[in-house]
């Protein structure tokens, strides 16, 4: 099973689970709109994780690349009239062109500096937010953000406005990313990001330029996260405030360590066990994000690759336990 | 190419304030050579080393490699332009596998074409097969897929060699290839190096004499951050300045 899972090839293995995780999840949730917030943020994830668990590069700044997607797919379906698939482009491209720039800047300094420029420049992203209320509403956020039709050169494919035609976008959409990804750590890049973590300075000795390298990292994700934040308004009709908070760069952060940096799956695993949490608990208990501060704990100390390196884990002895016990 | 020599620097200096750690040094080294730099502790070799390789950028003097001058030039562009370096203090990819390590040494004479983000790097065949080669060479294929952070410490220096070897230079820089191994392994180091002599140049920085005596053509002994005696080793061998800077670290 695990073998499986670790195939190589980018549609087989993993990507086949992730399939039928796919097909499966509206039906197991209580609600399409559930299912596709779980994917929106598991697409953040999963650009965080190729920054941090491949790269090594913890980014505070993926909230701002979030809420930047946000704002600019919404203003540009509100104030220009753009369509589903413009929009999400607009988005993405933004995000890419904004995540070089904090890239390009951040990586000149390493460690903690690094991490604090990160973190600077999401504060500034939410007070430009903050302080342009005109744009985006500020305090209340942006209203009133359409969903519009799935359409292609003016011709209309589907309406989106049921919450299951919207989630198959979405699940199309992170089927598309997940591939992608995947194809992206399997690649001359990908498997450079993982040299320039693991040793940076050799990185640099066998021929390697590490700061292009960690520039693309960025830009990858920024574009990733940004089309994650366009989805997101689109979900909710709205855009708030809190895309581009400090907030919204911690909860990414945390769904990808949660899950497991380092693997694919572990974001997607991430994202569903915080946003299905969320949803339960913060019924019951407003103050439920407490526990997620223990769950963060006992998982940064005891369970080092995350939820998905302990369901690894536990698949690795129950087979070997299987395996035992069918030995004469 | 400047009358066979590969390597040249001329009036090189590197001050740390007011302390020179590398004082006036013009060294040539000869293409297709094996040429070792040794000194006692201090001597400024590992100095001279940085300076070479790109680690730290001279205060004063040049530096041409194939009658390039290369003095500014950051450490990642060095390869591509043939010069390879290994590290004193072994530095791999620790968790990654022996092939991986190699393969990506090999891909990084690439440089920003490894940027390759749409390919799998199953296509880069010509970096496999370097990198298979290589292994080949140091007998480690039987360990191709051991984590390198694994491999005995001799068998780490070996591959820190190898890394270098990757990325296909004419020139290797090697920095206390020995260092830390065995009084066992050392034979089998000394003999890849001057295996490797006959198709490299090949510079190393050595500390302890007794290595370099039989495997280099030419031995430069620096002391105080200039060089001291240069020659065949017999010659400095028999040096009583050479004798007398080895004595005096002693004393």
């Amino acid at each position: 099973m695990t073998a499986f899972l670790k195939s190589k090839g980018i549609f087989g293995g993993m990507t086949l689970a992730v399939a039928a995780i796919l097909v499966l999840l509206p039906l197991l949730l209580p609600s399409a709109t559930l299912a596709s917030e779980i994917l929106i943020f598991a697409m953040a994830a999963l650009a965080c994780n190729l920054l941090l668990g491949y790269g090594g590069l913890l980014s505070f700044g993926q909230g701002l690349f979030f809420g930047a997607g946000s704002y600019l797919a919404s203003l540009a379906m509100i104030h220009g009239g753009f369509g589903l698939i413009p929009a999400l482009l607009a988005a993405a491209v933004a995000g890419a062109v904004l995540a070089t720039c904090v890239g390009w800047l951040s990586i000149r300094r390493a460690g903690i500096y690094f991490v604090m420029l990160t973190l600077a420049f999401s504060q500034m992203g939410y007070f430009l937010a903050y302080t342009l209320s005109k744009w985006t509403g500020g305090d209340n956020g942006l209203l009133d953000v359409p969903r519009p039709d799935l359409s292609l050169f003016g011709i209309r494919i589907a309406d989106l406005s049921s919450a299951g035609a919207y989630y198959t976008l979405v699940a199309v959409l992170f089927f598309a990313v997940f591939v992608g990804a995947r194809r992206v750590i399997d690649s001359p890049f990908g498997s450079t990001l993982v040299a320039i973590r693991e040793n940076e300075t050799r990185a640099a000795a066998i021929g390697f330029d590490t700061r292009h390298f960690k520039m693309l990292a960025f830009t990858l994700s920024g574009a990733v996260t940004a089309l994650a934040g366009a989805l997101y308004a689109m979900l909710i009709n709205y855009v708030p405030l809190d895309n581009i908070a400090m907030s919204m760069s911690e909860n990414i952060v945390i769904m990808t360590i949660i899950g497991g940096t380092g693997s694919l799956l572990g974001s997607l695993l991430g994202a569903g066990a915080l946003v299905t949490l969320g949803d339960i608990l913060s019924a019951m208990w407003p103050r439920w994000q407490m526990l997620l501060g223990l769950a963060l704990i006992l998982i940064v100390m005891f369970l080092r690759g995350g939820l998905w390196g302990g369901v690894e884990h536990a698949l690795d002895r129950f087979l070997k336990i299987r395996e035992k016990g069918n030995a004469p | 190419m400047t009358d066979g020599y590969i390597l040249e620097t001329q009036a090189l200096a590197l001050a740390y304030g007011g302390f020179r750690a590398v004082d006036g040094v013009d060294l040539k080294v000869r293409e297709g050579t094996i040429h070792s730099v040794i000194g006692p502790n201090g001597a400024g070799k590992t100095s001279l080393f940085h300076c070479l390789t790109g680690g730290r950028r001279p205060t004063e003097g040049s530096i041409l490699f194939a009658g390039e001058d290369i003095t500014r030039r950051p450490a990642h562009r060095r390869i591509g332009i043939g010069m390879a370096r290994s590290f004193q203090v072994t530095s791999l990819f620790q968790n990654l596998s022996v092939r991986e390590n190699l393969r990506l040494a090999a891909q990084g004479r690439d440089g920003d074409r490894a940027l390759t983000f749409w390919r799998s790097v199953a296509e880069g065949k010509a970096h496999l097969a370097l990198a298979d080669e290589v292994m080949e060479r140091l007998n480690l294929t039987a360990r191709a897929g051991v984590a390198a952070g694994d491999l005995s410490h001799g068998q780490q220096r070996v591959l820190e060699v190898g890394m270098a070897l990757c990325g296909r230079p004419k020139m290797l820089l090697l920095d206390e290839p020995t260092s830390g191994m065995g009084i066992d392994d050392i034979p089998v180091m000394t003999g890849l190096i001057s295996e490797l002599g006959r198709d490299h140049t090949v510079m190393l920085i050595e500390h302890n004499m007794g290595i370099v005596m039989s495997i280099s053509h030419t031995i430069t002994v620096m002391s105080r951050g200039q060089i001291l005696v240069e020659g065949k080793p017999d010659e400095v061998c028999a040096d009583a300045r050479v004798r007398a800077a080895y004595l005096g670290e002693a004393a």
